[in-house]
C-alpha cells in the first residue's frame, strides 16, 4: 500500500512556508504609529566630594494613548538606567557598575495634579500641569552615580544612560494587549560620555 | 517500512508536544492573567508556548490534510471513509466550540459592560466634586489667612517677622510658615521640627504665579497618603531690600477629611481606570478566549484526523491484505488492533490467510513431489533405449522420449502437440509406424503388441511395439501409450552368435576329416597312379586332384570360419593408424596397379589405442573387399579417408572406404555384414562379417551404404583411447540410432 510521500510533503512544505511568511508579516510591530518618545538631550558628570554626580536633561513626549491612560489613573513608570563601563584594551569593555533610578508619574484626580514620585527614595512632588511634571522629571541635577573609590583603573571609565518609559504596573489582564504594542514601552538611546576623574 | 514507522513516531511525538504545549499555554495563560508578578516572568514564555503549540498543530493539520487529499486523489483504500469521518468529527467538534465561543464572547462583553453604569460614574464624580468642594473651602480659608499675614509682614522687621510667623503658625494651625526672599532664600521660617528637617522649597509654578502678584494655593497629595494645602502670597512693598518676598504656608487637611478624600479619589481613579481599560480588557479576554478556542479547535481537528486514522487504519490494512491475498500473497498477517469487532475481523482474516498459506504450502509440496516424480520419469524415459510415445485419441503427440525420436528418425520431443500423421509425411520409417498403429486403431484395438519391420533408406529396422490405452475418468479412452524397442541390433547379435556357433561346429566337425581325406587321396594317387593304365590313371589323377583341391578349398573355408569364430585376447597398443593404412594400401597398390587407390589421411589424427593386428586385418579385408568389387572394371577407384572426430565425449578415429564399383545389392544394407552375403564372384562371404566383428570388439561402429553417385561406402569409427572405448561401449545399444538420426536431420 503506497502512502503519499513526496508530493504530499512538497505540498505541506509549501503551505508551511506560506504560513511562516504570514506569521512573520503579522509579527511586524505597527511601525509608524503616532507614538511617544524619550531622549537624553544632554548629560554630564562631575566629581563632587569623591562621588560622581550626573546632571542631565531629558525630553519626554507621551503618546496620546499614554496620556489617556495617565488621565484615567494608570501610572507610568520612568526608569533611568546608568552603566559605568570600564575601558579595556585587549578585551571587550566591561560594565563595572549599574544604577537604576525609578520614578512614577501619576495623575491625582481629586487635586487635579500630576504627581512625580521617586520610587527609590519615596519622595514625591505634585505639579499642576503635565508639562511641569515632565519638565521636572527630565531635569536630573547632581544625581550621585558611583563613588570614585570604586573606580581604580588606568584605562578610565565612561558612563552611559538611558530612560525607559513603560506601564509595568498595568493591570494583568491588559498585559497581553500591552505586550503587542510598542508604544506602551518606549526606550531612549544610550547617551554615553567619558567619566572624568 | 522503517521510514514509515519513524515518520509515524515523529508525527505522534510532534502531536504530543503540540498538545502538551497547547495545554501548558492555556494553564500559563490562566495563571499569568491572575498574577502580575507571574506575568512579568512568564508572559514571554506563555506567548512562545502558545505560538509554538499553535504552529505545531497547524503544521500537523496541514500535513494531515495534504495526505488526505493525496490519498483521495490516488484512490487509496479507506481514504474516502477517512475523509467522511474527519468531516464528521470536525463537524461534531467545531459546531459546539463555535457556539460556546460565540456565547462566551457575548457574555463576556456584556458582563464587562454591565460593570460600568452611568449612575455609578455620576455618583463618583459627584463625590469627587463634593470632596473638592469641601477641601476648596479650607483651601480658600487658608489662602485668606496667608494673604492677611503676608500683608502684615510688609511692615515687620526680620526679627519681628520670625516672631510673627511663629504666632501665625500657632494661630492658624499651619504646619510650616516660611518667608522666601529672592532666589528662594529663606528669610524666616517657623515649622514643626519634629515633622520636617528643612522647610519645603517653593515650586516653580508657585513662584511663577507669585511673580504675577497672585496668591497661590494647591492641594498637594502626600507620600504617606492624605493631602496638605500649600498656600503662598507675595509680600509686596518691602523697602528694606527692594526685592520680592513670598510667604508660603502649609496647612494640614484633617485626618478624617484626608481619609475620606483619599477614598473618594482612589475609588474615582479605580473606576476611571477600569472604564478606560474596559475595551482593552474585553479585547484581552476575547483574545484569551480566542486562543483557547483556537488551540481547542486545532486540537479537536487534529484529534479528528488522529482518531479517523486509528479507526480507518485496520480497514485499510484489511483492504491491503485482501488485495495481497487476491494477488497470491498468503503470508499477509495484519496486526490485531484491539479486541473489538474490527479486531475479531482482523483475527479472522489472519486465520484465513494462515489456512490459505498452509493449503498453498501443501499444494506446493504435492506439486513439487509430482514435478520430482515427473522429472524422474522424464530422466528414466530419456535414458531408456525404448521409445515411449503417448498420444491423444486423435494421434496428437502428448509426450515422447528421446529414444522414440531416435528410433523413428524424427525429433518427436520438439513436435509435441502436433498430429503424428502430419509429422510422418515424407518420413518413411514414421509413416510405416503410423500405418501399423492406424491399422490397429481402425480395428478398434487399443491394446496390441506386434513386431514391426520398417524399411528405410539406411536399412531395415525391426521394432517390437506395444500399445496400451490410457484410461479416462469417464471410461473413454484418453489416449494411448506406444512403447517400442529397436531390436535390429539384438537380432543381428543373435544372428552373429548363431553364425559363430555354426563356424565353430564347422571348424570342429569338418576340419578334422579333411586331412585324412586329403592324405587318403594323395596316397591313392601315389600308390595307384603309376600302376594304372594311362586312361584310368588320368581319371584317377583328375579325381584325386579334384579331391585335394576341394579339400584345400574346404580347409580355407574352414580356416576362415575358424578365424571368424575364434576370439583371442586383444593386444592393445598405441600406434599410428595413418601409417598402418599406408602400409596395407601399398601392398594392394603393388598387387593391383589397375585400381586407383587414393588416400586422404587426416594429419591431425592421433595415435589410437587398439589391437594393431586386428586393425591390420580389418584394413586388409576392407581393401580386399573393395579391390574384388572393382575386379574387371577399368576405372576402378578406391578412396580411403581417415578423420579425427568426437562424439558424445568420445575421441574417434574414422576410416571411410569408398569405391566406385557396383555397390551393395538391393536389400537391407545391414545384411552385408552377415556371413555368406556377398555380391562378388570370389570370396568366402566372411570378409565384412569379420570386419564388423573386429570393429565391435574394439567398441567401434561400422556402417555400410551405397553412394548416391554409385559404389559402396563403408564407414568405421574406432575409439582413439581406452576412455573413449568405454564411452562407446556404454552407448553401444543406441549408437546405430544416433547415426541414423544424424543422417535424418542432415
Amino acid at each position: 500500500m503506497s502512502l503519499p510521500s513526496v508530493a504530499a510533503e512538497g505540498t505541506a512544505g509549501r503551505l508551511c512556508a506560506l504560513l511562516f511568511l504570514l506569521v512573520c508579516l503579522a509579527w511586524q510591530p505597527a511601525a509608524g504609529q503616532e507614538g511617544g518618545s524619550v531622549s537624553v538631550r544632554s548629560a554630564d558628570s562631575s566629581l563632587v566630594d569623591g562621588v560622581h554626580r550626573v546632571d542631565a536633561r531629558l525630553q519626554y513626549v507621551l503618546s496620546k494613548e499614554a496620556l489617556d491612560a495617565l488621565e484615567s489613573g494608570v501610572p507610568i513608570n520612568v526608569e533611568l538606567e546608568f552603566q559605568v563601563i570600564q575601558n579595556r584594551r585587549f578585551w571587550l569593555d566591561k560594565v563595572a557598575a549599574e544604577l537604576s533610578v525609578n520614578y512614577q508619574l501619576l495623575y491625582n484626580a481629586l487635586s487635579r495634579r500630576y504627581v512625580v514620585r521617586n520610587r527609590n527614595t519615596g519622595e514625591q512632588d505634585s505639579y499642576a500641569t503635565l508639562y511641569s511634571a515632565l519638565n521636572n522629571l527630565g531635569r536630573i541635577i547632581s544625581l550621585p552615580v558611583i563613588d570614585e573609590a570604586l573606580l581604580r583603573d588606568d584605562r578610565g571609565h565612561r558612563i552611559r544612560m538611558r530612560a525607559v518609559v513603560d506601564v509595568k504596573d498595568y493591570p494583568a489582564a491588559l498585559r497581553l494587549i500591552a505586550f503587542w504594542r510598542d508604544d506602551w514601552r518606549i526606550t531612549s538611546d544610550w547617551y554615553e560620555w567619558q567619566l572624568e576623574p | 517500512m522503517a521510514a514509515r514507522t519513524l515518520r509515524r513516531f515523529l508525527f505522534t511525538l510532534l502531536a504530543g508536544i503540540g498538545l502538551l504545549l497547547a495545554l501548558t499555554a492555556l494553564l500559563l495563560l490562566s495563571q499569568t492573567s491572575q498574577s502580575s508578578e507571574q506575568f512579568d516572568r512568564l508572559s514571554g514564555i506563555t506567548l512562545l508556548v502558545n505560538a509554538v503549540g499553535v504552529v505545531i498543530l497547524i503544521v500537523l493539520l496541514i500535513g494531515n490534510l495534504a495526505r488526505l487529499v493525496q490519498d483521495l486523489r490516488q484512490h487509496v483504500p479507506g481514504a474516502k471513509l477517512k475523509g467522511r469521518m474527519v468531516a464528521m468529527f470536525i463537524g461534531l467538534a467545531v459546531l459546539p466550540l463555535l457556539l460556546v465561543y460565540y456565547f462566551s464572547a457575548q457574555f463576556l462583553n456584556r458582563g464587562i459592560d454591565s460593570w460600568f453604569t452611568e449612575d455609578v460614574e455620576q455618583g463618583l464624580e459627584d463625590a469627587l466634586d463634593l470632596s473638592r468642594a469641601a477641601l476648596s473651602v479650607q483651601m480658600r480659608t487658608n489662602l485668606d489667612l496667608t494673604v492677611r499675614y503676608a500683608d502684615r509682614a510688609e511692615r515687620l522687621s526680620e526679627a519681628a517677622l520670625v516672631r510673627e510667623l511663629a504666632r501665625m503658625r500657632e494661630d492658624t494651625g499651619a504646619l510650616e510658615v516660611t518667608v522666601f526672599g529672592p532666589n528662594s532664600r529663606i528669610v524666616a521660617t517657623s515649622f514643626d521640627r519634629s515633622r520636617l528637617a528643612v522647610p519645603s522649597p517653593p515650586s516653580d509654578e508657585m513662584l511663577l504665579q507669585i511673580s504675577q502678584d497672585r496668591p497661590y494655593v494647591s492641594l498637594d497629595p502626600l507620600e504617606e497618603g492624605g493631602y496638605q494645602i500649600r498656600t503662598a502670597a507675595p509680600i509686596v512693598g518691602d523697602a528694606r531690600t527692594g526685592g520680592r518676598y513670598v510667604l508660603q504656608a502649609l496647612y494640614p487637611v484633617t485626618q478624617r477629611l484626608s481619609a475620606m478624600a483619599d477614598n473618594v479619589g482612589d475609588s474615582y481613579t479605580d473606576y476611571k481606570r477600569q472604564l478606560y481599560l474596559r475595551e482593552p480588557l474585553k479585547r484581552t479576554l476575547t483574545l484569551t478566549l480566542t486562543v483557547v478556542l483556537l488551540v481547542s479547535l486545532l486540537a479537536s481537528i487534529y484529534g479528528a484526523f488522529f482518531f479517523s486514522r486509528r479507526l480507518v487504519a485496520p480497514i485499510q490494512q484489511l483492504v491491503a491484505g485482501t488485495r495481497a491475498v487476491a494477488a497470491g500473497d498468503f503470508d499477509t498477517q495484519l496486526p490485531t488492533p484491539s479486541k473489538d469487532e474490527i479486531g475479531f475481523l482482523v483475527s479472522s482474516f489472519n486465520d484465513m490467510t494462515r489456512r490459505l498459506a498452509t493449503a498453498r504450502e501443501a499444494a506446493r509440496d504435492s506439486q513439487a513431489q509430482v514435478e520430482a516424480e515427473r522429472a524422474n520419469l522424464e530422466v528414466i524415459l530419456a535414458r531408456l533405449s525404448t521409445g515411449v510415445v503417448s498420444l491423444e485419441p486423435d494421434l496428437r503427440i502428448r509426450t515422447a522420449n528421446q529414444a522414440a525420436g531416435a528410433i523413428l528418425g524424427v525429433d518427436l520431443e520438439s513436435r509435441i502437440g502436433e498430429l503424428l500423421p502430419q509429422i510422418a509425411a515424407g518420413r518413411p520409417l514414421l509413416e510405416q509406424f503410423v500405418d501399423v498403429a492406424r491399422v490397429h486403431l481402425a480395428a478398434g484395438e487399443t491394446e496390441w503388441r506386434e513386431q514391426i519391420v520398417l524399411r528405410g533408406e539406411v536399412g531395415r529396422r525391426v521394432l517390437t511395439c506395444a500399445c496400451t490405452a490410457l484410461p479416462a475418468e469417464d471410461g473413454h479412452t484418453a489416449g494411448f501409450v506406444v512403447v517400442f524397442d529397436d531390436i535390429t541390433a539384438l537380432l543381428q547379435a543373435q544372428r552373429d552368435a548363431a553364425w559363430g556357433e555354426v563356424a565353430r561346429r564347422l571348424a570342429h566337425e569338418i576340419k578334422n576329416p579333411l586331412t585324412p581325406i586329403q592324405l587318403s587321396a594323395e596316397r591313392l594317387r601315389q600308390k595307384y597312379l603309376r600302376e594304372m593304365p594311362p586312361g584310368e590313371a588320368q581319371i584317377l589323377d583328375r579325381a584325386t586332384h579334384t579331391i585335394v583341391q576341394q579339400v584345400e578349398a574346404m580347409k580355407e573355408m574352414v580356416n576362415a570360419f575358424s578365424e571368424y569364430a575364434r576370439a583371442p585376447d586383444m593386444d592393445m597398443t598405441r600406434f599410428d593408424l595413418n601409417r598402418l593404412v599406408r602400409e596395407v594400401i601399398d601392398l594392394y597398390r603393388a598387387q593391383d596397379p589397375e585400381v586407383d587407390i587414393t588416400l586422404d589421411l587426416d594429419p591431425e589424427l592421433p595415435a589410437i589405442e587398439a589391437d594393431a593386428g586386428r586393425v591390420r586385418q580389418m584394413l586388409h579385408n576392407l581393401a580386399r573387399n573393395a579391390v574384388e568389387a572393382l575386379e574387371g572394371q577399368d576405372d576402378g577407384r578406391i578412396d580411403i579417408i581417415t578423420r579425427a572426430e568426437e562424439d558424445s565425449g568420445a575421441r574417434l578415429a574414422t576410416i571411410v572406404v569408398e569405391d566406385n564399383g557396383p555397390g551393395f545389392q538391393a536389400g537391407p544394407v545391414e545384411q552385408v555384414f552377415d556371413p555368406y552375403v556377398t555380391s562378388k564372384p570370389k570370396g568366402t562371404g566372411l570378409g565384412l562379417a569379420i570386419v564388423k566383428k573386429l570393429v565391435e570388439e574394439h567398441g567401434g561402429s561400422i556402417r555400410a551404404e551405397n553412394r548416391v553417385s554409385g559404389g559402396a561406402r563403408i564407414r568405421i569409427a574406432l575409439p582413439a583411447d581406452e576412455a573413449s572405448r568405454e564411452v562407446m561401449l556404454a552407448s553401444l545399444p543406441r549408437r546405430g540410432e544416433r547415426g541414423d538420426r544424424r543422417r535424418e536431420r542432415a
